[in-house]
């Protein structure tokens, strides 16, 4: 493997910014950057970049075909699946605004987790497919509610997991540990995964900032003076004191709720007591926009310009939350997108699908763009997840979950490649992951989908 | 997934399920659940794991037993304190009440509303980083904002301090912590904010007081509302389990939240500190002057919405194409209507709140006029004028209105289940299961013999799988048929005429007026509304043990003829509003 599994602790790319600067916030553009580079004295190797990763969440799969199920397979063929395996194949048509950036692809692949009888209804697709694609286990049996779709997580999402593993960042996290960001606003429910694909573990989620206006504000607008930040930094120290009497009275349950509020306290003030580490780089105050692929690529350039000053190295991007409602009127499509799947238009979910994956295209595209003085990009150095709740909408079959695996994550991953394993463990997602990322992960998995493989021919 | 709609669910069933062989789905005929009897199908929290849900079955089927008489009643036991954050428009209207006059409005996490309550979510979740930002942010900007404007903060503090740890200082920061706290400050507590008032300073005693007054608003003392009680050694020994009770300054806080959605005020707090709080009449005393008070109508009209599920009408979209008398402002019109209905109800003396299930009278402009097909002199799209609905006519009950019938149905069709499973779910707390995993939910497209949408459904219910669950709720469904998506009367479906008979619990019925006056008689009507009262109060779904306790506050309020207000205070003074369980170690 690749160099960039080593664990020694690399400079980070936040100290040097910190060592260019000192005070208020930092206007650093690339010229800057360049102008720097004589003077860094770092390997080669830190040259390309802290690996980075995303994942990119999208609605109700894709459209059905035998592969979901006899039933399904009646009539539509397969727009997904490449026709060819390996290297260089060729991308299907689903696949093709997404072509230009080289993605890889495992196919076939589907849940492994154990579906205890009881309660019920814990194998519905939204439910079990969206748990583990995104956490590699099943839904938290106690207090699963199928009629009321209420469920939770049993353990972080793979977003969190990487952004808390110590073999990520280390002792010097950027910024932000990890942002979480939204697209469209329709939802099946307020509450749950319905609203927010992102889990610390049970019912701690992170909910996406939906509005474009408030990302910059939460990246860029840092007060520049120190001193006042300080105050503010110096203050948590004082709540934290007052919530010792009220931690001892609680029960285990709400004991845990206070203690995640109050890490969640520290990791603010560390931000408070960061004496840099903001860049200002072109983008304008963002407008917000009812236009689906508009918005998309206002909030993947902010992304974009986040990673490049290393304000963050992990985000989440839900275009569409599961189970969506969304209405894409501009494509024709008379009812939301739900009850589309639901009502077997099929024709409507390709074009739906279709839809979503030039946006998930944008999401690249702005990561292309941006590259270091070694014409390295952002999607270079990145690993970017796409992932949806189930293979298709219509019956919920968890077969065929799609995959993509995007970007070159500094060498760690061969781009271009289509694996297939017709029902084999979702979970080596996962593994492939986290070994690309440099994660100590003998197997990943559980209850049932635990697996000790990767995706061979994925991971360089 | 089958449909949209959340609703309650008792955690108990699927251990009952397995003892009771309920394979499909409770069927709601049986004479218990008529006459006031089982509770079986309304929703129970149990938050703990399989073993001890299915020991509670039992329990269940004891309650049952209880009913007939054989048994005396059980007594009611109080399950365990939730730690709720504020909501978004608690925290507003709290720090409203706080600093007085015009605020910013900061930007805070939204809040969840698992099993239909804001409340719930605010108990049952875990704050997010992002969430707890914003509240260091919002901290920020309000005593910014109030601490900018000399004359503000002097009539804030009422002194002018010569240092943040001088007397004039150290009695605002005590004086408004009580506030803040919902209690007065420990000796501890008071010493904190005084020492960070002076350490932050830096010269500027206000300064020093602002931050002090920003910590306490991120003090998680402030920010979610800590009701823990103190134990009650009479109650506890009656029962084997250790009972707790709320303290006046609790009690004060919970009446406060309850009825006006905000902080008390100083009357409050210093009938907490008279002990008034402590007792029956005291507590009487103070909810009525609470309810007295304009703020209480708006905090009651926030109940209905979330126990009616009006936020699903904000996702109403309609083709004005298929349903020409849609407008955009529609469904908002719908939820208007709703409200003023409420608002009739809650306001005039004595009324009996379920007349809302029966109601000829509503308030109407003139987009719905013309849904509903009357006149309404003086209505316009911004004006709603006092009808009453033809006697004759098709419409009685707000289940013949605007807002239930569209919030249950798509945007090209009507739906008789979503419009059966709101009716069981919503007006009378039964639990309607999910459909088994390998099922398939979808509708049949229509084949040569099946001409209406009835028609199409009938024929998935011939799939015994589906029969169960669909003949407990299509057959009152089937009733609102007249109701297009918009809730405009038809008499055509597909170009075919309408079958709008049905039925309730086998009690044959011939459309959604005749279901008003079966709901008029059913004891369910009632027991619901005290269950979701209870549920929205306490942040989580009731513990069976808790279930006899609802039992004596529905008592109270059928002896009150269903007056809502009365409700309120019957179960304000209940001992299920003023005792609580011991905190699990665990």
């Amino acid at each position: 493997m690749s160099f960039f599994h080593s664990k020694k602790k690399r400079l980070g790319r936040r100290t040097f910014l910190r060592g260019a600067v000192g005070g208020s916030a930092v206007a650093l553009g690339l010229p800057l950057l360049d102008a720097m580079l004589p003077s860094r004295t770092a390997a080669a190797e830190d040259l390309a970049g802290d690996p980075l990763f995303g994942l990119f969440y999208w609605a109700n799969g894709t459209p059905w075909h035998a592969g979901h199920g006899a039933e399904q397979g009646a009539g539509p063929a397969d727009l997904w699946t490449p026709a060819e395996t390996g290297p260089g194949y060729t991308p299907s048509e689903l696949l093709a605004p997404l072509a230009a950036h080289q993605v890889s692809v495992a196919t076939g692949l589907e849940p492994h987790t154990e579906i205890p009888a009881q309660p019920p209804g814990q194998g519905d697709g939204h439910m079990r497919g969206f748990m583990v694609a995104m956490t590699g286990d099943r839904i938290r049996p106690e207090g699963f509610d199928h009629p009321s779709h209420t469920l939770t997580a049993l353990r972080p999402t793979l977003d969190q997991y990487i952004a808390k593993h110590a073999d990520f960042y280390g002792d010097a996290p950027p910024r932000f540990r990890s942002l979480e960001v939204g697209i469209s606003g329709a939802r099946f429910h307020d509450y749950g995964h319905w609203n927010a694909i992102s889990y610390n573990g049970p019912d701690a989620q992170n909910p996406a900032i939906m509005d474009p206006a408030q990302l910059y504000a939460k990246l860029f607008n840092v007060p520049d003076d120190l001193v006042a930040l300080g105050r503010r930094a110096r203050l948590i120290d004082a709540i934290h004191d007052d919530a010792k009497g009220l931690r001892q009275r609680l029960g285990s349950g709400d004991r845990q709720r206070l203690d995640d509020h109050l890490d969640h306290l520290r990791e603010i003030q560390r931000r408070l007591e960061l004496t840099s580490g903001t860049c200002e780089l072109a983008p304008a105050m963002p407008a917000d926009s009812s236009d689906v692929l508009l918005k998309t690529a206002t909030v993947a350039e902010l992304i974009a310009v986040a990673l490049h000053c290393d304000l963050t190295r992990v985000f989440s991007f839900m275009l569409t939350s599961p189970a969506t409602t969304h209405s894409f009127a501009n494509l024709g499509v008379p009812d939301g997108m739900h009850k589309t799947c639901h009502d077997g238009a099929w024709e409507n979910v390709r074009k739906i699908t279709l839809y979503q994956m030039q946006a998930f295209a944008l999401l690249l595209d702005a990561m292309a763009a941006i590259k270091d003085p070694m014409e390295n990009s952002l999607l270079d150095r990145a690993l970017v997840y796409g992932v949806s709740e189930y293979g298709e909408g219509w019956k919920h079959s968890v077969k065929e979950m799609p995959v993509v695996l995007a970007g070159g994550c500094n060498g760690a991953i061969n781009r271009g490649v289509h694996v297939r394993e017709p029902g084999g463990n979702l979970c080596k997602v996962h593994t492939t992951i986290l070994r690309a990322l440099g994660i100590e992960c003998p197997s990943y998995g559980f209850n049932g989908a635990e697996t000790t493989e990767h995706l061979t021919g994925i991971l360089a | 997934m089958w449909s949209r709609a959340p609703y309650p669910f008792d955690r108990r069933l699927w251990a009952l399920g397995l003892s009771l062989g309920l394979a499909g789905c409770y069927s709601g005929g049986s004479g218990d659940e008529t006459d006031g009897g089982a509770t079986s199908a309304s929703a129970s929290a149990s938050t703990t794991a399989s073993g001890s849900a299915s020991a509670t079955a039992g329990d269940s089927e004891g309650d049952s037993d209880s009913e007939t008489g054989e048994e005396p009643p059980l007594p009611f036991i109080p399950g365990p304190p939730t730690l709720p954050r504020l909501t978004v428009s608690q925290y507003n209207n709290t720090v409203g009440d706080l600093f007085g006059g015009p605020l910013p409005s900061p930007a805070l996490e939204p809040d969840t509303n698992p099993y239909l309550f804001f409340n719930i979510g605010a108990a049952s979740t875990t704050v997010s980083e992002v969430g707890v930002q914003r509240y260091e942010e919002a901290a920020e900007l309000l005593t910014q904002a109030v601490f900018a404007d000399p004359a503000r903060r002097e009539a804030l503090v009422g002194c002018v301090p010569e240092a943040a740890d001088d007397a004039c200082a150290a009695g605002f920061l005590e004086t408004f912590g009580r506030r803040a706290m919902r209690r007065p400050l420990t000796g501890e507590e008071r010493q904190r904010w005084i020492g960070i008032a002076a350490e932050l300073a830096d010269g500027d005693p206000w300064q020093g007081l602002r931050m002090a007054v920003s910590g306490m608003l991120q003090s998680p003392n402030f920010l979610y509302r800590v009701e823990l009680g103190e134990v009650d050694v009479e109650a506890s020994a009656a029962g084997d389990k250790e009972v707790r009770r709320y303290t006046g300054w609790e009690m004060a806080t919970r009446l406060s939240y309850l009825l006006w959605n905000t902080t008390p005020d100083d009357q409050l707090l210093a009938a907490a500190e008279a002990g008034l709080l402590d007792t029956s009449v005291g507590i009487l005393g103070e909810a009525e002057r609470l309810l007295a008070d304009p703020r209480a109508a708006t905090t009651i009209q926030a109940f209905f919405a979330q126990y009616l599920d009006l936020g699903r009408l904000g996702h109403v979209e309609r083709d004005p194409e298929l349903y020409p008398l849609y407008t955009p402002g529609l469904a908002e019109a719908m939820r208007t209507e709703l409200e003023l209905l409420v608002d009739d109800f809650i306001s005039r003396e004595g009324a009996d709140i379920r007349g809302l299930f029966t109601t000829r009278s509503t308030f109407v402009n003139s987009d719905l006029a013309a849904v509903y097909g009357v006149d309404a002199p003086g209505a316009t799209p911004i004006t709603f004028v006092p009808v009453e609905l033809p006697e004759d006519g098709p419409r009685a009950g707000i289940l013949t209105l605007g807002a239930f019938l569209t919030m249950n149905a798509h945007a090209t069709e009507t739906s008789p289940t979503l419009r059966g499973r709101y009716l069981r779910e919503r007006v009378l707390c039964e639990t309607v299961p999910a459909p088994p995993d390998d099922v398939d939910t979808n509708i049949p497209e229509p084949d040569g013999e099946a001409k209406t949408l009835r028609e199409r459904l009938e024929q998935h219910r011939a799939d015994p799988t589906c029969a169960g669950c669909h003949a407990f709720i299509d057959p009152p469904g089937f009733l609102f048929e007249h109701f297009d998506s918009i809730g405009s009367f038809r008499e055509l479906d597909n170009g075919y005429p309408i079958d709008s008979t049905g039925e309730l619990d086998g009690k044959p019925l011939n459309d959604a007026r005749d279901l008003a006056g079966a709901l008029a008689e059913d004891a369910r009507v009632a027991r619901c509304m005290v269950t979701q009262l209870y549920r929205h109060t306490a942040g989580r779904l009731e513990v069976p043990e808790e279930r006899p306790g609802l039992r004596d506050v529905e008592e109270a309020f059928k002896a009150a003829g269903y007056s809502y207000r009365e409700l309120l205070l019957a179960f304000v003074t209940s001992e299920a509003f003023r005792t609580v369980a011991t905190p699990e170690a665990e």
